[in-house]
């Protein structure tokens, strides 16, 4: 086996060696899943705690606002979207920290980086199967057996968690140059959090008297599209489907993704010089 | 002819570091705020950003089953080629290539994560040291027994003395099987039963049949009883390479005359073969520009072994009849007669003052290297024993 090492070294994506590597990547994951809840009295069960309370929160917040619905009704609307929201948000963060938790690792020893950001989404996957469990009880409970449309559910998943991976790789790459970037990125999961139907409908924010430019922005948000996914398989019903705006999510989505990637790769070579 | 395990081609890396502002370029502010200014000067506003070449045109080749000592003075870039021979920092400029699986040891612990067990701890850091499952698997009983931490297998590492945490750390690190070694000076922890067992095992692991291994220490008896040859770096460049004993004794030259702070220390051997027998003595001079320091001056020089303990000190005025009185005089020199140092080089420093109740005016840290010579020393005074320096001084003038 030779191996060249030049300074105009432009392979990206090494499959080959990703593979090679897979041992590193099953032990990264593994770690973090253990060390997640160490040291607390309660261990995993904050993995249910957390979005319990939160769906206490926005669900009276939501009954507040919108009392459209009944009170049980709204409750377990907004159940879905904070349990898979709070999927999403961790992937965003974990997957932007994966680099600097790491750095110890990253400067005293070689592999391929990309490792590291994705051996973080395990956690997450840990973190919301708990959560997604409590979910189910709360709607077996009030709304009974799920639609069909329920076998799209793994594909909704994890089409979120793609993009999320891509959202976090970005600000990941950026935050080694630009640490900036870590006190961006809470206001930016804030703002996609309100700006996205998880504790109010899309259907309510669309019937708002609001400028229909906000209307437009609102839907070109890719997370509404994937939230309402979300929805539609417990429901069966697509709020304000608009084959335009699916599209454009996706879109955005692939975008988000594969110049994530690429950046990274590209960059993922002069790590150490800035780390 | 042998086979060559790793070719390394005229290998640069540059940093650069920027003076005016510290923070130019740190945060995502400044550097839009230095991007808009570059698109409305149409030039680049960023002032004096130096150029620093931490290596430069470095090539050499290793051979299949060499065992290449690195060495060179603190900031050399011994550690910045062994970074980039590992593939963690990218070289800005050259190639390097190699034949083999690399493994590359560069501290001890890489990883460790303190809410783990030790076990766990041992598949973490073995696989991040390139150690597939089943290899681990096979090693781990021989691993866990090296560590001599059995007992706490399953107890966080938290909970380890900093001695168990490297003890398991070096274990893990010890047992690895790569083509190609990269050691920085790592090697050595915990207590002396446990660095000697350190020692042995790397021994161990770099002489077993066809490994190539490249050590960095400042240790001269370590890379002599480790190495086969020696690369010596000097501010970024390739100053010698070859064989060990000509790479080395190039390598204390540099500190034979050395002048630094305005203090310059020449040392000077006062034997037929020029080396610092036993029985012989070296002349220690240490001069700086007239009237620098007032007469009645202090002068002391200490010599530490490379492990940093101390092994003799020596002041000028503690000698009887010592004058520093005269005006003119801005040299000292002492005389050490060798009565035994075999084992080690002495690294110096010196410190003068004006005089006993003030504190050094300046003190140069590792400015001379002395290296004893062990011929004509019977086998058994080789070992370590203290020896107490036969030792006289006086005060110069220099022109």
């Amino acid at each position: 086996m030779k191996t060249v090492i030049t300074s105009t070294d432009k392979s990206l994506l090494n499959i080959q060696e990703l593979k090679r590597y897979g041992g590193l990547f099953r032990y990264l994951s593994l770690r973090d899943v253990s060390v997640r809840y160490k040291q607390t009295k309660m261990g995993f069960a904050w993995s249910i705690i957390r979005p319990v309370i939160n769906i206490f929160i926005f669900g009276i917040l939501r009954y507040l606002v919108d009392r459209s619905s009944g009170f049980v009704e709204s409750f377990v609307e907004v159940s879905a979207g904070i349990v898979f929201w709070q999927l999403l948000s961790t992937t965003i963060t974990d997957v932007s920290n994966s680099l600097s938790t790491n750095s110890n690792i990253l400067t005293k020893v070689y592999f391929p980086k990309l490792i590291l950001p994705l051996s973080s989404l395990l956690v997450c996957l840990v973190d919301f199967l708990i959560a997604f469990i409590i979910f189910l009880i709360l709607f077996f409970s009030f709304k009974g057996l799920p639609p069909w449309q329920i076998i799209f559910l793994p594909l909704v998943v994890g089409y979120g968690v793609v993009l999320c991976f891509g959202i976090g790789l970005l600000s990941a790459t950026a935050s080694v140059k630009f640490r900036d970037v870590k006190f961006i990125l809470p206001f930016f999961i804030q703002i996609l959090f309100y700006a996205s139907p998880i504790f109010l409908s899309s259907e309510f924010i669309l019937s708002m008297n609001i400028p229909s430019w906000i209307k437009v922005l609102y839907q070109l948000n890719p997370f509404v599209f994937i939230i309402n996914a979300f929805k539609f398989c417990f429901y069966g019903t697509f709020e304000n489907y608009d084959v335009t705006y699916a599209i454009v999510s996706t879109v955005i989505t692939l975008f988000v993704l594969i110049f994530s990637v690429k950046y990274f790769l590209n960059f993922e070579k002069s790590f150490t010089d800035y780390i | 002819m042998s086979e060559a395990a790793i070719k390394v081609e005229n290998i640069g890396k540059k940093y650069n570091i920027s003076h005016r502002s510290r923070s130019t370029n740190d945060s995502l502010l400044s550097a839009l705020g230095d991007g808009f200014k570059n698109i409305l000067n149409n030039k680049g506003s960023r002032t004096s950003v130096e150029e620093f070449w931490a290596l430069k045109d470095v090539s050499f080749l290793i051979n299949k089953g060499d065992r290449v000592g690195i060495i060179g003075r603190n900031g050399a870039g011994k550690s910045t080629l062994l970074k980039i021979l590992s593939g963690i920092v990218k070289p800005t400029s050259g190639r390097i290539e190699y034949e083999g699986k690399m493994a590359s040891l560069l501290e001890v612990g890489t990883g460790f994560h303190g809410d783990l067990s030790g076990r766990e701890n041992i598949y973490l850091n073995g696989s991040i040291l390139g150690m597939s499952k089943k290899e681990i698997t096979a090693r781990f009983d021989e691993i866990v027994s090296f560590s001599e931490v059995e007992q706490f297998i399953d107890t966080p590492v938290k909970r380890y003395s900093s001695g168990m945490y490297v003890k398991l750390a070096f274990s893990v690190a010890a047992h690895m099987s790569p083509d190609i070694l990269i050691l920085d000076e790592v090697l050595a922890v915990g207590d002396a039963a446990f660095q000697k067992k350190c020692i042995t095992k790397m021994n161990e692991l770099s002489t077993s049949y066809g490994r190539t291994v490249l050590f960095v220490s400042h240790n001269m008896n370590t890379i002599r009883s480790m190495c086969t040859s020696a690369i010596y770096l000097e501010k970024g460049n390739v100053a010698a390479t070859g064989a060990l004993d000509k790479v080395i004794a190039q390598y204390q030259n540099y500190f034979k005359e050395n002048v630094s702070k305005g203090i310059s220390v020449g040392i000077k051997h006062l034997s037929e073969s020029g080396e610092w027998e036993i029985n012989t003595d070296a002349q220690i001079t240490v001069s700086w520009e007239k009237n620098r320091f007032k007469p009645g001056w202090h002068c002391d020089i200490a010599c530490y072994s490379f492990d940093g303990i101390k092994v003799f000190a020596l002041q000028s005025h503690s000698f009887p009849g010592f004058s520093s009185m005269d005006p003119e005089s801005n040299a000292i020199t002492f005389t050490v007669k060798n009565v035994g140092f075999s084992n080690s080089e002495l690294r110096m420093d010196v410190g003068i003052r004006n005089n006993a109740d003030e504190p050094y005016s300046i003190v140069v840290e590792n400015c001379a290297v002395l290296s004893p010579s062990d011929k004509g020393l019977p086998q058994y005074a080789r070992q370590d024993v203290l020896v107490i320096p036969q030792t006289s001084c006086k005060a110069n003038r220099y022109e």
